[in-house]
C-alpha cells in the first residue's frame, strides 16, 4: 500500500454523466427543485434589473431607493426557501440510494468520490436553475417596460440599461451554484460518511 | 497477483468476535472464529440465518470493524488501516457479489463493470477494454450497453461477477450468490464462479444456504451462532448423509 498511490480522483467527465443519470432518473423531483431555483433567482435577477431600469430613466419613476429594501429582503427569503429545498430533495436523493452508496463503498470508492457525486449533482441543478430563472428574470424587467407608453428618449435609455444588465445573469448563475452546492454540502457529506454495513443493510 | 502468489493463506481471522448492543441486550452476532482460509480455495460458509455467516463477511471484507480479534488479509492486519487503505483493499484485493446484485441503476452493464478499476485509479481505454472482455468471459458479450434493469437476474448477477473481478481481486466474497435466482440460474451461477476461481486462481468464499454450493465448495465451514461448528471438506460431507440438510 504505497502513500504515493493516494489522490486517485473520480475522473470528473464520468463523474458529470454518472450525476446527470442520476438526475434523469429522479428527473420530476429534479424538475420541482429547479423550478424553485429558478423562481427564487429569477426575482432577485428581475428586482435589480428592474432597479437599474429605474436608475438609468434617473427617478422619473419616483423612486427614491433603487430597490426598495422590503423587497430585496423578500428575495433573500425566496433564496432560503429554495436552499431548504434543495437540501429536502438532495437528502431524499441520499436515502433513495443508500444501497447504491453503499455498493460503491464496497467497490473500493472513497468518501471523496462519493461526496463528489453529490455536489456535481447540484451544482447542474444550480447551473440550469440559475440560467433559466437570471434570463427569466431578465425577460420579466423587460417586459414590465416594453409595454407602457414611453417617448423615445426613454425608450432607449430602457433599452440601454437592459443590455447594460446582462451581467447580471452571470451574477445570478453563480448564485445559484454557490446557493446549490452550500445546500448540496449537508447531504452529500452524509453519503459520504455513511458506514457501508449499515447501508448495504438498509431497505428502501 | 504478484503479491499475492506470496501467501499461503489469504484470509486469517484470530479469535474473531463482533456484538451488537440493541437498547439492553448485548447480541454475539459472531463469537470467538479463528480460521485458515487458503489461496485458491473455494471455500462455503454455511448456517442458518442469523447464525453469524453476514457478520463474518463484512468483518473479512473490511466493511465492519471487530469487536475482537483479528483479520488479516494476505498477512495484512486490516485493524491498521486507516480509511484510504480500506478502500484500498476493497478496490483491489476483494471483490464483492451480493444476494439482490445491487449494480448501479444508472449504469450500463460495461460502466457497472469497469466502475472498480475507476476506484483503483485505470485509465478509461484499459478499463473499457478489460470491462468488456470479462463480460464476454461471463457470457454477455452481446449485452454490454445495457442498463441492468433490462437484464435478467442471472444475467444482472453474471455483470456483478464481473465486476467483483475486475481488478484481479485474491478474495471473491459472495453473500448468497444464488439467493434470489431460480435453480437452474443459480445452478449456472455457481459454476460460472467455479470457473472463476479455476481460471484465475482467485479464493471464493461464499456464505449460503444453497446446498448445490457444496458440491463446488474445496471445504465448508459451518456456523451456528456466531461460532464455528465444524470445518468439513467436500468428500467429507458427501459421506454423511445428514449432511444433506
Amino acid at each position: 500500500m504505497k502513500r504515493e498511490e493516494r489522490a486517485i480522483i473520480f475522473p470528473i467527465g464520468e463523474a458529470i454523466s454518472f450525476s446527470i443519470e442520476s438526475i434523469r432518473r429522479r428527473f420530476t423531483r429534479a424538475i420541482i427543485t429547479i423550478v424553485s431555483i429558478i423562481l427564487g433567482i429569477a426575482f432577485l435577477s428581475a428586482l435589480l434589473t428592474m432597479s437599474r431600469i429605474v436608475i438609468a430613466i434617473g427617478g422619473e419613476a419616483a423612486g427614491t431607493e433603487a430597490v426598495p429594501s422590503y423587497e430585496l429582503w423578500i428575495a433573500v427569503i425566496a433564496l432560503l426557501v429554495c436552499g431548504v429545498g434543495i437540501v429536502n430533495s438532495m437528502l431524499m436523493s441520499v436515502t433513495e440510494r443508500y444501497k447504491e452508496i453503499g455498493t460503491i463503498k464496497t467497490l473500493g470508492a472513497e468518501d471523496i468520490h462519493i461526496l463528489e457525486l453529490f455536489l456535481i449533482e447540484g451544482g447542474i441543478m444550480g447551473i440550469v436553475g440559475g440560467i433559466i430563472g437570471g434570463v427569466l428574470g431578465w425577460g420579466v424587467a423587460y417586459a414590465m417596460y416594453a409595454f407602457q407608453q414611453q417617448s423615445a428618449e426613454v425608450s432607449s435609455r430602457i433599452v440601454q440599461a437592459l443590455l447594460g444588465s446582462v451581467d447580471l445573469i452571470g451574477y445570478s448563475v453563480v448564485l445559484s451554484v454557490i446557493l446549490s452546492l452550500l445546500s448540496s454540502m449537508v447531504p452529500a457529506y452524509m453519503a459520504a460518511k455513511l458506514n457501508p454495513v449499515e447501508a448495504l443493510r438498509y431497505e428502501v | 497477483m504478484e503479491t499475492s502468489l506470496r501467501y499461503e493463506y489469504t484470509v486469517e481471522t484470530e479469535d474473531l468476535a463482533k456484538n451488537y448492543i440493541m437498547g439492553p441486550v448485548t447480541v454475539k452476532a459472531l463469537d470467538g472464529v479463528s480460521v485458515k482460509i487458503r489461496r485458491g480455495e473455494y471455500l462455503s460458509i454455511m448456517g442458518p440465518s442469523g447464525s453469524g455467516k453476514t457478520t463474518f463477511f463484512n468483518m473479512i471484507g473490511g466493511l465492519d470493524r471487530p469487536t475482537r480479534g483479528k483479520v488479516y488479509i494476505d498477512e495484512v492486519d486490516i485493524a491498521k488501516l486507516d480509511a484510504y487503505e480500506l478502500a484500498w483493499l476493497r478496490a483491489r484485493k476483494i471483490g464483492y457479489i451480493f444476494q439482490t446484485f445491487n449494480l448501479i441503476p444508472v449504469l450500463t452493464a460495461v460502466e457497472n463493470v469497469s466502475l472498480p478499476m475507476t476506484f483503483a485509479g485505470v485509465g478509461r481505454e484499459e478499463r473499457l477494454e478489460r470491462a468488456k472482455q470479462l463480460l464476454e468471459r461471463v457470457g454477455l458479450g452481446e449485452r454490454l450497453d445495457h442498463k441492468p434493469a433490462e437484464l435478467s437476474g442471472g444475467q444482472q448477477q453474471r455483470v456483478a461477477i464481473a465486476r467483483a473481478l475486475a481488478n484481479n481481486p485474491v478474495i471473491v466474497l459472495a453473500d448468497e450468490p444464488t439467493g434470489n435466482l431460480d435453480l437452474q440460474t443459480g445452478l449456472d451461477i455457481i459454476t460460472l464462479l467455479k470457473t472463476m476461481n479455476a481460471e484465475k486462481g482467485v479464493t471464493i468464499i461464499t456464505a449460503t444456504h444453497d446446498l448445490k454450493m457444496i458440491d463446488v465448495s474445496d471445504r465448508i465451514f459451518w456456523i451456528r451462532d456466531g461460532k464455528l461448528e465444524r470445518i468439513e471438506t467436500r468428500k467429507e460431507v458427501s459421506v454423511r448423509p445428514v449432511g444433506r440438510k
